[in-house]
């Protein structure tokens, strides 16, 4: 186990940079989840923290060591690819003791410790066999099992859940939770599959354009997005964006003279451009003629068993609302309402949250 | 809309054509030219060669073959001569494998991590010798190596050294024939390792890595492995062909001397069907050079098949 603190990381790959000027501090035992789209350079961060990436500038340290020149075998990290990366030629057993064998491990001792690793991930009956002659999610197991075995500090996932079925992925991402809390290692888990970030994390971070945009708690993230493109990531199906402009008196005016939150007061000049975002599942019902209410238009209901998907449009903008399967879908003209705490605001300019002063209520 | 409709088969219909096989002759179209190539090329000259092995003619049209059972083979068994070219193939072979397996498997190893000009520059100088013209390559050997005004000469006598009749002298001929016949393959064998080095997938040797195995041990355990079905193609190569390349060089540079210390059972039975035009020695030789071949090329599949790793 052990804590990890990164600053000013930076990667440049020739001329265009992967990673730029990230600082994170990682608890010990924590998991930490690094979400975000493809080409984010959360990839390229977990493997500058493996040591299978040089680091352009900026430092890692383990344990307050600096570890940025250090091989990766000396950093006391494990790794879990995206592949798997078995190796095709050695027998499960043999891919699990790799690192025990070159450690110059004796044969006894390495065969206990792969025996004790392969019984607590229900492989014992497989160790013969050859990564090819397994399925996905046994492949899987000896990934975890070959990092397990090292008794790393580190536990590093590289999107390791991607290949699976969706059934399997959720199987094993319970079984990673629980060998996190078995192990209690410190594990650093990329993906860019919302779902896993939320389920797995202690403390997600969320990762654009080789920056960091939002560190915290899932349940932080997702209920208050320090950012528009945090909003817009997390979250399905994803939330709902509504341009306005802010009035003299500081409220949000949409397209048509429309104030959806008319009680709700933000610190920003008049004019300034901004867009209300609701998630779908917060939105509610309700008859057209209500104050603040928007007129929608359904288009489409996508029936998910769980939930209605009511796909349609207000103010001439696309606009999904989410139904439990017990709620009718209205059969007449209805409009949604945003309440006053789902409302989350972002600045056109720079896409960052503005949270609203204070909350006048006219009766 | 769209609406199904029967289509009514004329009185009689399929049924009342006569019921002939069904031929299926577009396979056998796509097959026909490396079938009829294999068997015009291959297979009839070796079922001819079969059979001429068990004759005397000296492949004149006009005289006759004359019938002597298996004395042609008796008597090539018996030729010290014999014995010379099938040890002299054996030394070809042997000698052969460091420049087409060892030599060309370290430099794609090695070179794997080269960058940039000088990727290039190993390249180019290691694929030169292979676009050169076999004849071509051989008549710039006998130059350089000439024993009174070849290059190597004159450096050997700039360093104070003898003077070496490289294709003169029966102690060195071979050697020098085996290093021309090897330095036109490196190129060749260096092109097929390093592809093969190049399309080992990353994450292995990344993986091995993290696992903390060394430079030497990630070649060792990740690398040989998984180059394992190229070497045993190429070893497989030069075993069943490595004699027969270097026939060119020794026709063109010794012609199987000096006192026959060169000469190898490819050459021989060139020499004997179109030196002294004894077709019937020819074609033993021939035969015994075909089954001890095709046992050895037996042999090495089994090995690949049981020995090679293949990436899934």
């Amino acid at each position: 186990m052990a804590s990890i603190r990164i600053s000013s990381l930076h990667k440049v790959y020739g001329k265009t940079p992967a990673v730029r000027g990230v600082d994170l501090s990682i608890g010990t035992g924590e998991f930490v989840v690094i979400l975000g789209p493809s080409g984010c350079g959360k990839s390229t961060l977990l493997r500058m923290i493996a040591g299978l990436e040089d680091i352009t500038s900026g430092v890692v340290a383990i344990d307050d060591v600096i570890v940025n020149d250090l091989e990766p075998g000396d950093r006391g990290c494990a790794m879990v690819f995206q592949n798997y990366a078995l190796y095709p030629h050695m027998s499960v057993s043999e891919n699990i003791g790799y690192s025990l064998k070159v450690a110059g491990v004796a044969r006894a001792e390495r065969d206990e410790k792969i025996r004790r690793v392969a019984t607590l991930l229900g492989l014992d009956t497989f160790l013969d066999r050859r990564p090819a002659q397994l399925s996905g999610g046994q492949r899987q197991r000896v990934a975890m099992g070959r990092a397990m075995i090292r008794s790393p500090r580190v536990f590093l996932f590289d999107e390791p859940l991607s290949n699976l079925d969706a059934k399997l992925r959720l199987q094993m991402r319970l079984e990673i939770k629980r060998l996190h809390r078995e192990l209690g290692s410190t594990s650093i888990f990329v993906t860019h599959d919302q779902l896993e970030a939320m389920t797995l994390a202690d403390r997600l971070v969320v990762m654009n354009g080789g920056k960091i945009e939002q560190v915290g708690t899932p349940q932080e993230i997702y209920r208050r997005p320090a950012s528009l493109f945090v909003a817009d990531f997390l979250g399905s199906p994803p939330m709902n964006f509504i341009p306005a402009v802010i009035d003299d008196e500081g409220k949000a005016v949409c397209a048509d003279g429309l104030r959806p939150c008319p009680d709700l007061i933000w610190d920003l000049e008049p004019g300034a451009e901004v867009r209300i975002g609701v998630r779908p599942g917060d939105l509610q019902i309700v008859g057209r003629s209500a104050r603040g209410a928007l007129p929608f238009e359904v288009e489409m209901v996508e029936d998910l068993g769980t939930e209605n998907h009511l796909h349609g449009t207000t103010t001439g903008l696309r606009m999904t609302a989410v139904l439990a399967t017990g709620e009718a879908v209205p059969d007449h003209p209805f409009a949604v309402l945003i309440p006053e705490s789902a409302v989350h605001l972002f600045r056109e300019r720079d896409g960052a949250r503005i949270d609203p002063r204070s909350v006048s209520r006219i009766h | 809309m769209s609406e199904t409709r029967a289509v009514k088969l004329p009185t009689g219909g399929i049924r009342a054509l006569p019921a002939l096989p069904r031929l299926n002759l577009a396979p056998w179209l796509y097959l026909a030219p490396a079938l009829i190539t294999i068997v015009v090329w291959t297979y009839l000259p070796l079922i001819e060669a079969f059979q001429l092995s068990f004759y005397q003619w000296n492949m004149l049209p006009t005289s006759p073959k004359r019938f002597v059972g298996l004395a042609n083979y008796a008597h090539l068994l018996t030729l010290p001569e014999m014995h010379a070219a099938l040890a002299n193939t054996a030394i070809y072979i042997l000698g052969l494998f460091p420049m087409s397996v060892i030599i060309p498997l370290a430099v794609a190893i090695f070179t794997q991590d080269l960058k940039g000009p000088m990727r290039n520059v190993y390249r180019t100088l290691i694929f030169v010798p292979m676009i050169i013209a076999p004849v071509v390559a051989a008549i710039v050997w006998r130059w350089l190596l000439n024993e009174d005004h070849g290059l190597v000469n004159v450096a050997l006598d700039t360093l104070g050294l003898h003077r070496i009749g490289f294709l003169q002298d029966p102690n060195f001929a071979l050697a020098t024939l085996i290093w021309i016949t090897g330095w036109k393959l490196i190129g060749f064998s260096t092109l097929l390792f390093s592809a093969a080095n190049a399309s080992i997938n990353p994450s292995y040797v990344e993986a091995a890595r993290m696992d903390g195995a060394s430079r030497c041990q990630i070649i060792r355990d990740i690398r040989l492995p998984l180059l394992s079905p190229t070497i045993l193609l190429l070893s497989m190569m030069t075993v069943l062909f490595g004699a027969q390349w270097s026939f060119t060089y020794i026709n063109v540079l010794t012609g199987g001397g000096p006192l026959k210390s060169t000469t190898n059972i490819f050459y021989l039975l060139w020499d004997y069907g179109f030196g002294s035009l004894s077709v019937g020695w020819s074609s033993a030789a021939g035969m015994i050079a075909f089954a001890g071949f095709t046992m050895i090329a037996f042999f090495c599949l089994r090995l690949m098949k049981r020995c090679s790793v293949y990436d899934n």
